[in-house]
C-alpha cells in the first residue's frame, strides 16, 4: 500500500512544529521560573532545568530529521541560495546550527550547576542568562521560520 | 543513559548533518539530492546515524566524567578517533545495507550475482577503511570541538567528584 506523499508530508510538518513548540516553550518556562520574583528554590529551578536540557536534546534531532524532511518535500523546485527565499534558508540554517552549537555549553554548565553542592541564588542568575538567549534564539529562528512559510 | 551522552551523541549527529545540508544548500546541490531519496529512507538514515553515533559516543565516554575530571578531558581526543571511525564504518555498514536491498529489488533475479553481490565484496573493505579514515577525521574534529565547548561552559580547570 502506497502511503499519499502529502499525508507524509504534512504528518513530518507537524512533528516538526511540536519538537519547536516542545524546545522553545521549555525554555520559556525554565526562564519563567528563574525570572519570578522570590520564586522558586535554585535546586527546584535546576531540576527542571536538567529535564528540559533531555527534552531539549530530543527535539533537536527531531527538529534536525524533520527540517530536512521538509526540504525534501520541495525536491527539485526548492529555490536557490541566491533568491531571498534561499537566503533567508540559508540564515535560519545558520541560525539553528549556532544555536545548537552554543546549546552544548549550556547542558554542561546546568549538569555542572547541578553536580555543585547546594545550589546558590547565583546560579539561578546563570540560569535567567542562559535560558533568555535560548529563548530570544528560538524566536529569532521561529520568525525566519514563519517568513519561510509565509513570506 | 547520561544526560552528557545524550547530548554529545545528539550535538555530534545534528552539527554533522546541518553542515553537510547548509554546504550542499549554498552549492546549489541540495534540491536534486532530497528529491531523488525516498522520504522514509532518509528519515531512517539519521536515525540510523543517531542510533550509531549514541552508541560509538557511550562507549567513547565509558569511564570518562568528563564534566568532573580534567584528566579524562585529556585522554578524550584519543576516544574521539577510535570511536569516530568506528562510528564511520557502522554508518557504512547501515548504508550498505540499505543500498544492497535497493539494488536487489530493482535487479532481475539471475543478475543479482554477478551484477550486485560481487562487485559489492570488492567494494566494501576498501569502503570500510575509507569510512574509517573519514570517521576518525570527523571523530576527531568533533573532539576538539567538544572540548572547545567544555572549556566555554567553564570546564577546563577543574576537578571534582560525581557525575550526572
Amino acid at each position: 500500500m502506497e502511503l499519499d506523499p502529502h499525508v507524509l508530508h504534512v504528518t513530518i510538518r507537524w512533528v516538526h512544529v511540536a519538537a519547536m513548540a516542545t524546545a522553545f516553550g521549555g525554555a520559556i518556562t525554565v526562564l519563567a521560573l528563574a525570572t519570578r520574583p522570590a520564586g522558586d528554590p535554585a535546586s527546584a529551578v535546576l531540576s527542571v532545568a536538567i529535564r528540559y536540557e533531555w527534552m531539549f536534546w530530543a527535539a533537536a534531532g527531531v527538529l534536525v530529521m524533520t527540517g530536512i524532511g521538509n526540504l525534501a518535500a520541495f525536491g527539485a523546485d526548492l529555490s536557490g541560495p541566491s533568491t531571498p527565499w534561499g537566503s533567508t534558508l540559508m540564515l535560519k540554517l545558520g541560525s539553528v546550527l549556532a544555536l545548537v552549537i552554543l546549546s552544548l555549553p549550556r547542558t554542561l554548565a546546568v549538569a555542572r550547576m547541578s553536580q555543585a553542592a547546594g545550589s546558590t541564588a547565583s546560579a539561578v542568575v546563570w540560569l535567567r542568562n542562559l535560558y533568555g538567549a535560548t529563548t530570544a534564539a528560538f524566536a529569532v529562528i521561529l520568525g525566519l521560520a514563519v517568513w519561510l512559510a509565509h513570506g | 543513559m547520561k544526560l552528557v551522552t545524550w547530548s554529545l551523541a545528539t550535538f555530534h549527529a545534528s552539527t554533522f548533518v546541518l553542515t553537510i545540508v547548509l554546504l550542499a544548500y549554498s552549492r546549489g546541490g541540495l534540491g536534486g539530492t532530497l528529491s531523488g531519496l525516498n522520504t522514509f529512507v532518509g528519515l531512517g538514515l539519521f536515525v540510523a546515524l543517531w542510533a550509531t553515533t549514541y552508541f560509538t559516543t557511550a562507549r567513547a565516554l565509558a569511564g570518562l566524567d568528563l564534566i568532573a575530571s580534567l584528566r579524562d578531558r585529556d585522554g578524550y581526543l584519543r576516544r574521539t578517533l577510535r570511536w569516530g571511525s568506528r562510528n564511520g564504518m557502522a554508518f557504512l555498514a547501515v548504508l550498505g545495507v540499505v543500498a544492497l536491498f535497493a539494488a536487489v529489488a530493482n535487479t532481475r533475479p539471475e543478475q543479482v550475482g554477478p551484477g550486485i553481490l560481487f562487485p559489492a565484496l570488492f567494494i566494501a573493505p576498501i569502503a570500510l577503511v575509507v569510512s574509517a579514515a573519514v570517521g576518525g577525521a570527523v571523530g576527531l574534529i568533533f573532539g576538539f570541538i567538544d572540548l572547545a565547548l567544555f572549556a566555554i561552559a567553564g570546564l577546563t580547570g577543574m576537578d571534582a567528584e560525581a557525575t550526572i
